[in-house]
């Protein structure tokens, strides 16, 4: 039961209506992906699940918790953490330190307090990210200052931030935005592997078509707020409503 | 997994532990004017306790606050007069004053929930205000504006009087906040201290709530600053409100900008640096700069300090801690690289 049901949520900025009735439900261990134009609500979508934005209408339920009851604080310790479009880390503070501060929530109110006694405790959550970092082949980033980094390596270490408090689902927003080819292509294992091996659902919103139809187990087309579109890839690829608001026709048609 | 710390040099520490403690011996046989010096280290380790928790409060958490020399008010008076008027032992004194002063600063942390920046610095200085007031109102407790005398401290039923006790008590304590300082920078607080003052969208993201941490901040300041206060009152066996100006509420903060904001052995370098530097190195050039400009006393210091702070906002925001960051890393990787700083 770690699914994320979404029903006819309505998200209204006074006149403009971002979300309008959005209806649909990511199964456990799947990629599911958000795609549609810019302003078409993808990110207010995951600003909602996430509590930055409260809609007026609908539910979005969680693993059976209701979701829009909670704060946003809140929410990482049912089990959602998320990425951010802009990068949001912290840049006087090492990789190492900013990826940590995804683990928050696994560090109680004693951990802390021992923190104030003993070394031991650093070097218990230290290898929580380091752990994560491994994982994403950043380990060797852990001393560096995030100020400077490689724009790659700050997108990396950013969703490292996000599953280093063990999430269920993690909601990725637009991961491969500014990266070259190569680095989508790592993005893409890394999501694939993120699924896999970590056992994490994962909410995308992407522009890469070529990343989202290879990985995606499930495709939401957004545009207006409306989802205009449900379903696998291939049902996707060839949605005349789909082509004609996104993906255009074939060049060579 | 790999232990970072096995490769980490600590050897320092206790190095500088012994050299903090012989000091005072060191001072006594190279100079005769040794009392005054030790006097001046006492004011400056007073300053280094109050600035960490400026530090975690304004530098880490970014949280500015113009009103701290209220904090050292506050717990100057509380414990003069829990010790001198109702008796209370000193050693109770040094745990309960800082915890009132600590909820004091709670207290004062109500705004910052709702405003930053400027703002909130011009509240925290109205509150320095109203203390000051308040501290003159109740003249049949605090003596008004005419000051308070005050007790020596009695720890252990040993009275400790001389400048020389002082440093000793005064340097345990400035060790013990570092320490803990320190720990709380590196621990799930100051992480997430930090993560409110550059991204509070990732903060709260992470399971951070705001408005608990910001009041956290300004709790544990109280606490550091509240130390200083009770340290401050004991030793300097006199205090009055002209001690608390406003304007030693911006000394704090320049103290803390010179060593470099948001590291806790900044907030040291820079309290040690400004105390020494206005009552070392200032008497030293006042008589000459007095006969060129014409100025009164007490108006070279404020140039200076006012120069400083420009001159290091300029050209070196990181402050004193990180032009040792750099000088570091530079000599670490000297003939490959040199210009390469924290990337």
């Amino acid at each position: 039961m770690t699914d994320l049901n979404i029903d006819s949520l309505t998200m209204r900025f006074s006149g403009l209506v971002a979300l309008d009735k959005v209806s649909f439900t990511v199964k456990e261990n799947e990629i599911f992906s958000l795609i549609g134009p810019n302003g078409s609500g993808k990110t207010t979508l995951f600003n909602c699940i996430n509590g930055f934005n409260k809609p007026q209408n609908g539910t979005i339920n969680f693993c059976g918790n209701d979701l829009l009851n909670k704060k946003t604080y809140r929410i990482i310790r049912s089990g959602i953490s998320r990425t951010f479009q802009n990068v949001q880390n912290i840049p006087f503070m090492t990789v190492l330190d900013n990826i940590l501060l995804g683990a928050n929530s696994r560090i109680d109110t004693l951990g802390t307090l021992k923190r104030l006694v003993s070394r031991d405790q650093r070097k218990i959550e230290e290898s929580m990210a380091l752990e994560i970092m491994d994982f994403l082949g950043i380990a060797n980033y852990e001393q560096k200052f995030m100020m400077g980094q490689p724009f790659g390596i700050q997108k990396l270490a950013e969703i490292a931030r996000a599953l280093v408090s063990k999430p269920k689902l993690i909601l990725l927003d637009e991961p491969a935005a500014g990266m070259n080819d190569q680095e989508t292509r790592e993005i893409a294992n890394i999501i694939r592997d993120i699924r896999d091996e970590l056992g994490v659902t994962v909410l995308l919103v992407e522009h890469d078509m070529n990343l989202v139809m290879s990985i995606s187990d499930q495709i939401c087309v957004l545009e207006s707020g409306k989802v205009i579109a449900l379903g696998e890839p291939q049902i996707i690829k060839d949605d005349p409503k789909v082509i004609e608001s996104y993906l255009g026709e074939p060049l060579n048609a | 997994m790999k232990d970072r710390y096995e490769h980490e040099n600590l050897y320092w520490i206790p190095i500088l532990i012994i050299f903090v403690f012989l000091l005072p011996v060191i001072l006594k046989g190279v100079t005769f004017s040794y009392k005054y010096y030790l006097f001046v280290l006492n004011l400056a380790g007073i300053y280094i306790i109050l600035n960490v928790g400026l530090d975690l409060l304004s530098g880490f958490t970014g949280l500015v606050s113009l009103g701290h020399a209220a904090f050292l008010a506050v717990g100057a008076y509380t414990s003069a007069i829990m010790v001198d008027q109702l008796g209370v032992p000193f050693s109770l004194s040094l745990i309960f004053s800082p915890i009132i002063v600590g909820i004091f600063g709670f207290i004062i942390g109500f705004p910052a929930l709702r405003i930053s920046g400027m703002y909130l610095g011009l509240t925290t200085m109205g509150f320095g205000f109203i203390v000051k007031r308040i501290i003159i109102s109740f003249r049949d407790w605090t003596q008004g504006s005419a000051g308070l005398e005050v007790s020596s401290p009695v720890l252990f039923g040993y009275t400790i009087k001389s400048d020389w006790d002082n440093y000793y008590l005064i340097y345990t304590f400035v060790i013990i906040a570092i320490v803990i300082g320190r720990r709380i920078a590196t621990s799930k607080i100051g992480r997430s201290f930090m993560a409110i003052r550059d991204s509070e969208q990732a903060a709260e993201a992470s399971g951070i709530n705001l408005s608990q941490y910001k009041m956290l901040a300004f709790f544990i300041s109280g606490l550091f600053a509240g130390f200083a206060g009770v340290l401050f009152a004991h030793t300097s066996s006199f205090i009055s409100t002209d001690h608390f100006d406003i304007l030693l509420s911006i000394y704090f903060i320049i103290m803390v900008l010179v060593g470099g904001a948001s590291s806790i052995y900044g907030a040291v370098l820079g309290s040690l640096f400004i105390v020494l530097l206005d009552n070392l190195f200032v008497p030293l050039i006042e008589d000459q700069i007095q006969l060129i400009f014409n100025t009164q006393a007490g108006d070279i210091q404020s140039l200076i300090f006012g120069l400083i702070m420009f001159l290091f906002i300029i050209f070196q925001p990181m402050g004193l801690y990180g032009m040792w960051l750099k000088m570091r890393i530079y000599w670490k990787l000297f003939p490959f690289n040199p210009r390469q700083r924290f990337t």
